[in-house]
């Protein structure tokens, strides 16, 4: 009973949560596999997202914010082929009128993205995804290259993304922002750690 | 148990960075009230907990995972009470999720689960329910929801399976008068729209032989989803003496747009040979997520028919569940 109480002390120094249960967490193996299909492994980074990051994401992209769920400790993948890291994956969710659409992410080690596909998306336009002129507009650009696209409310994506978009406006800025925090949290969290697979 | 903490520090040995890297851990702490208008009783469940992950890895990626959740348990004018506890207000240490999962092995070999495991069968396989409302009735069906073994698991392209062989014992990792379990599931996805899976199970647990199929499925639409649970099996409480049972599940659920909001109705029916007619319940029930930590839950459950020998069930249930 002492030693319970004295590790419910020490959970209470630290600052996480989680709304769920751990056992319901899964590693999107299948996914990480199509978009590294050459990776032996993956390596896991668990991070905590805290308010200090969030704030970080309102002052980078006004208007913005994390949905709870963003909080909490997070995971980025390092895709191994044995000993050499082919790049990282990282799942986001960002809200939508369909729910939360929850998007992996893989990213070149100069935190490019390199591609993406849809874990969860209950969008009616989810096909979205097989548009390959909308997907190459992401493909090969940084954060502040895809912050470009971003149109002055900070919410939506301009025309330059829209006209690739198509019938699927609301679904293509859903990609962007979520992009945007990707990139932007991978850095802020991961960035120093990332170093050593990129030693360039 | 021992061997479990003998397989903690093997993982531990070769892993790079240490014990707090990659280390999840939160206290859970609940308070359930339960009114029963079927028995005239209000009871209580009080919990607190840790819930545990740890990732291991090395240098050329991740070995595998570790949960552990232990939670001290307080019952309060509770009856029924589970055969976990010794009276309707006792308290107990009760370990929830308790495994390994070894991830690291080639490509066409599956991945093994040693530990204290939720059974790989039916929609509990891939939805957690441990200290929710919601429920998928495992325990009530299949003799217990959690059990101490050995398993097989992979997520292949198309495909994941698990397949697992315990002991039987429920809590205590051992086999008690001859008790196991064999039980598995094979599904598509579970991150698609649409998951369909097909499980079995051969049991002998409390000196019941069961023996299981099952078909399992979820569609979700938007933020709407549609699930149930089709199973057929039998049962062998009186030595020889085999019983037919069908059972089924439904439910209808919806969350609001930002997901901290969700409600759901369940229709089950149960059908045994040794019942003149079946027993179908409604559970009806809703949970407000208010932020990362707070989550408020009520349910419902009624039951249809009018038993032959009791009341019909008449339970609410309301839980505020705290997650640091």
């Amino acid at each position: 009973m002492k030693i319970f109480i004295i590790v419910i002390l020490f959970v209470f120094s630290l600052q996480n949560s989680y709304a769920d249960a751990y056992c319901s967490l899964r590693d999107p193996v299948a996914q990480i596999q199509q978009l590294y299909p050459q990776k032996t492994n993956q390596l896991s980074i668990v991070k905590t997202v805290d308010s200090s990051t969030r704030n970080l994401v309102k002052l980078a992209l006004p208007s913005n914010d994390l949905h709870f769920s963003e909080l909490g400790q997070h995971t980025l993948y390092v895709a191994m082929k044995n000993t050499e890291a082919l790049g990282y994956v990282h799942v986001r969710s960002e809200q939508s009128k369909w729910g939360l659409v929850e998007i992996i992410w893989a990213l070149d080690k100069n935190l490019k993205i390199k591609n993406f596909t849809f874990q969860r998306c209950r969008s009616p336009k989810k096909k979205l995804i097989d548009n390959e002129s909308f997907k190459n507009v992401f493909i090969g650009k940084n954060y502040e290259e895809l912050k470009s696209l971003l149109s002055s409310d900070g919410i939506t994506a301009n025309n330059i993304l829209l006209d690739k978009a198509k019938d699927s406006p609301e679904l293509a800025s859903v990609v962007l922002r979520c992009a945007l925090k990707t990139l932007l949290i991978t850095d802020i969290l991961w960035g120093e750690e990332l170093k050593k697979f990129n030693p360039k | 148990m021992r061997l479990f903490t003998t397989i903690i520090m093997l993982f531990s040995v070769p892993s790079y960075g240490d014990f707090s890297d990659n280390l999840r851990v939160s206290l859970d702490g609940s308070a359930r009230l339960n009114v029963n208008s079927a028995t005239s009783n209000t009871s209580r469940i009080y919990a607190l907990g840790l819930d545990t992950h740890k990732v291991f890895s090395s240098v050329n990626g991740d070995i595998g995972y570790m949960v552990g959740q232990l939670y001290l348990t307080k019952l309060s004018n509770q009856t029924p009470f589970s055969s976990l506890f010794d009276s309707p207000d006792d308290k107990q240490f009760i370990i929830r999720e308790a495994h390994l999962n070894y991830t690291a092995g080639p490509k066409w070999l599956p991945n093994v689960r040693v530990g204290h495991f939720t059974l790989p069968f039916g929609l509990e396989a891939s939805i957690d329910t441990n200290g929710r409302l919601l429920d998928y009735y495992h325990g009530k069906n299949l003799g217990t929801k959690l059990d101490w073994g050995l398993g097989l698991n992979k997520v292949l392209t198309n495909v994941e399976y698990e397949i697992s062989y315990t002991l039987g014992g429920k809590n205590e990792p051992k086999t008690i008068d001859s008790s196991y379990v064999f039980s598995g599931r094979i599904g598509s996805l579970s991150h698609y729209d649409f998951i369909i899976g097909f499980s079995f199970l051969d049991a002998k647990i409390d000196n019941i032989q069961r023996k299981r199929l099952a078909i399992d499925w979820q569609y979700y639409w938007q933020t709407w989803g549609f699930l149930g649970e089709i199973a057929f099996g039998k049962d062998d409480k009186f030595q020889n003496k085999w019983q037919e049972e069908r059972y089924s599940l439904l439910e209808l659920n919806k969350t609001s747009i930002n997901e901290q909001l969700k409600f759901y109705g369940q229709y089950i029916v149960t059908d045994r040979e040794s019942d003149k007619k079946s027993q179908q319940l409604i559970n009806i029930g809703i949970s407000y997520q208010i932020d990362a930590k707070l989550e408020l839950s009520l349910s419902s459950r009624k039951q249809l028919d009018t038993p032959e020998s009791a009341n019909k069930q008449n339970l609410v249930r309301f839980q505020l569940r705290y997650r640091y």
